[in-house]
């Protein structure tokens, strides 16, 4: 695919009666605010955090500088590396399943006539959910002794509490949170392939699979990379939903990179390896979303 | 402890106390340290005792004088020692023990009866070691077909860390010497009672908080271990007809040579505020609620919590309080603390690691020796870092 690029806009500066100046101005004092918070928000603490990852800090106090030691402590840190594995095990259960089932959802979606916009809010909804409702709500349904699956199939299984299930279990209650967002996005992207490249392709003998192999998957390309991208960002980030539901158990098995950064900092009070942690992780999160934006923009 | 606050502010019109209520835990203590550390703490804190000895030597708290404490009537000798004891660090008192919350054993009536475990008054006959106490689960299950035990096992619980810390304590064991976990064979012991339990049937698998409260409260458990806070949830139950057996609420037993049990302790505090000390008539108000509060604390004590000041557990009104007179003088002279240090106390590091081995080694996902190790290897790495600050 070609890009095509809006060229009309370039030429309206010049028309306008007002010196540039006073443009740029303008334009300055509009994004003030938001650059002003950008800075102060984001940029700042990014700056500060590598910062106290070379001290000995605690929770609240800044602490003497001490260079790369904590950095080399993390390279011989067992329990970072295993953060590491159970975070990108996380990150394997669901970022292609919540792509695959949101694409899925969109498609059916789609189809739909009538009761399109009903269906569509339906299989949102969960998303508009705050996560301790989530939580709560799949504590309950599936309680070993008084959830609804064990009334159904009297299954004494702890979901989230056995080393097999806890991951797994917290990666469906996770997809089945989130995915209406990325159905949404699919269906965004549905709408926006022209009625008359299907006629064409109709005209051409194009039918059922093919026309979705041919047709709507490649238009898609773009947006699945993108839901992609920022699925796997989400993931790798994930601390909330595992804090509620396993914490971390059965003894540590599903204990995240966040968590470990939370428990190091907040419970051990150890700002400065906390930081060292996130600075770290960051750095992770940077690569790994590089190298999946160019592997997958090759194909386009 | 707001109606408590309410009557306060009713009865005199000098000071004005208002109340926040935070999460219970880390989000509390994280909270309170990093608002004080910039000076925006509030005038007066509710405080575990189990954490003086990690927030005292970090100028966390403000000491408390006799003499400020004499101002409004309060002295050392209206305390439960243990409590008195807690609440100071290295000759300074940080706390003013409000109440003490240990470890008791509930009992179903009913269902300890048909077991043959009643006297002719109808209490519980005296348990003297862990093998009664696992003749009577089994005398409970074999005779009524219920579970011996409703006990919080579930991962991330605390409960096992505070049976183990009571049976270690009365076996006359250690648990920490010299920032090392030193619990060896008597902390085994512990842990293979409840793994036992449970390996024999006498508890259920995988208990939530709520659902081994559910567990005792349906009649499907004939004992429950739990803290104390759970008394007003049964009285109230009972007088709504949800709780339809007669309970009994009993110190934990004596497995070995003491009576100790797990316990912890609110008290009042006050942050050492950042550059920035409490100002005097904000401290004469404190101290005067802090007086009231303990005054009142009969209030409390429908908490099923033992208020830490003696007048109001020697009254008769709170002789007359059931169940907690049934349990109150014998578990607050044998509350155990946690271990001392900055990493100890409620909802603590130390805690935390034991709530994710102790648990796994019940429900049989570790074997007790792994379990165990994992936590020293745990708890010793956690312990060795410099202490903080």
């Amino acid at each position: 695919m070609r890009k095509t690029v809006a060229v009309r806009d370039l030429a309206v500066s010049k028309k306008a009666g007002r010196p540039r100046k006073s443009a740029n101005f303008t334009a300055i004092l509009m994004l003030a605010p938001f650059l002003l918070a950008y800075l102060l928000f984001f940029i700042f603490p990014t700056l500060r955090a590598v910062q106290l990852s070379l001290t000995d800090s605690t929770l609240t106090e800044t602490g003497p500088f001490v260079g790369l030691a904590n950095y080399v402590q993390l390279l011989g840190d067992a329990d970072f590396w295993a953060a590491l594995r159970n975070t990108g095990f996380f990150a394997l259960l669901t970022v292609i399943p919540t792509t695959l089932v949101g694409l899925v959802m969109a498609l059916a979606v789609h189809r739909l006539v009538r009761a399109k916009n009903f269906v569509q809010a339906l299989f949102f909804l969960p998303f508009v959910l705050p996560v301790s409702v989530v939580t709560l709500l799949w504590q309950w349904i599936l309680n070993s002794s008084f959830g609804i699956v064990h009334a159904l199939t009297g299954s004494t299984t702890s979901w989230f509490g056995e080393l097999a299930t806890a991951m797994p279990t917290v990666a469906v209650v996770t997809i089945w949170w989130t995915v209406g967002f990325n159905m949404l996005l699919f269906i965004a992207g549905l709408q926006n392939i022209s009625k008359e490249t299907y006629e064409a392709a109709s005209l051409d003998g194009a039918q059922g699979i093919q026309v979705f192999r041919y047709i709507t998957w490649p238009l898609l390309w773009p947006i699945t990379t993108l839901v992609l991208t920022l699925q796997l960002i989400s993931s790798l980030k994930i601390f909330t939903q595992m804090y509620l539901l396993t914490g971390g158990g059965p003894f540590n098995s599903t204990r995240v990179m966040l968590q470990y950064m939370y428990d190091t900092a907040f419970q051990n009070l150890s700002g400065g390896y906390a930081s060292t942690i996130a600075v770290a992780f960051f750095l992770i999160i940077l690569l790994v979303s590089l190298v999946q934006a160019a592997l997958l923009s090759r194909r386009r | 402890m707001k109606q408590l606050i309410d009557g306060y502010n009713k009865s005199q019109n000098k000071y004005q106390v208002q109340q926040t209520v935070l999460q219970w835990g880390v989000p509390f203590y994280t909270k309170v340290r990093t608002s004080t550390s910039v000076g925006q703490a509030p005038d007066l804190i509710s405080f575990h005792l189990s954490r003086i000895s990690g927030w005292a030597p970090e100028n966390l708290l403000r000491p408390i004088t006799t003499q400020e404490l004499a101002s409004v009537g309060l002295k050392q000798a209206d305390f439960f020692p243990r409590l008195w004891q807690a609440a100071g660090y290295q000759g300074k008192t940080y706390a003013i023990p409000l109440d003490t919350h240990p470890l008791v054993m509930y009992y179903n009536k009913d269902l300890a009866g048909k077991a043959g475990l009643l006297d002719a008054n109808g209490k519980l006959k005296s348990i003297n070691s862990v093998a009664d106490l696992t003749a009577a689960f089994k005398a409970v299950k074999d005779k009524t077909g219920q579970a011996g035990l409703a006990f919080e096992n579930g991962p991330n619980s605390y409960m096992s860390w505070r049976l183990w810390l009571s049976m270690i304590n009365q076996e006359g064991g250690k648990i920490i010497q010299n920032n090392k976990i030193v619990a060896g064979e008597p902390g085994k012991r512990a842990l293979q009672a409840m793994v036992d339990w449970m390996k024999n049937g006498y508890m259920l698998k995988n208990t939530d908080y709520p659902t081994s409260v559910a567990q005792f409260t349906t009649g499907k458990a004939a004992f429950m271990l739990n803290g104390v806070w759970e008394v007003p949830a049964m009285a109230d139950g009972r007088a709504k007809k949800t709780i339809n057996f007669d309970y009994g609420v009993a110190p934990l037993p004596k497995f070995y040579a003491s009576q100790d049990m797990w316990a912890d302790s609110h008290g009042f505090a006050i942050p050492n505020n950042a550059k920035k000390p409490i100002a005097s008539d904000h401290l004469a108000g404190v101290l005067d609620f802090v007086a009231y509060v303990q005054k009142n604390s009969m209030v409390w004590a429908q908490g099923g919590h033992i208020p830490a000041y003696l007048p109001t557990v020697n009254s008769s009104a709170y002789k007359a309080l059931k169940p907690n007179s049934d349990y109150a003088t014998v578990a607050a002279q044998n509350v155990a603390f946690d271990p001392p240090g900055w990493y100890s106390g409620a909802a603590g590091p130390l805690e935390a690691s034991a709530a994710k081995y102790f648990p796994a080694a019940i429900q049989g996902q570790l074997p007790i020796d792994r379990a165990i190790s994992m936590f020293e290897a745990e708890a010793n790495k956690l312990m060795s870092g410099k202490p903080r600050p």
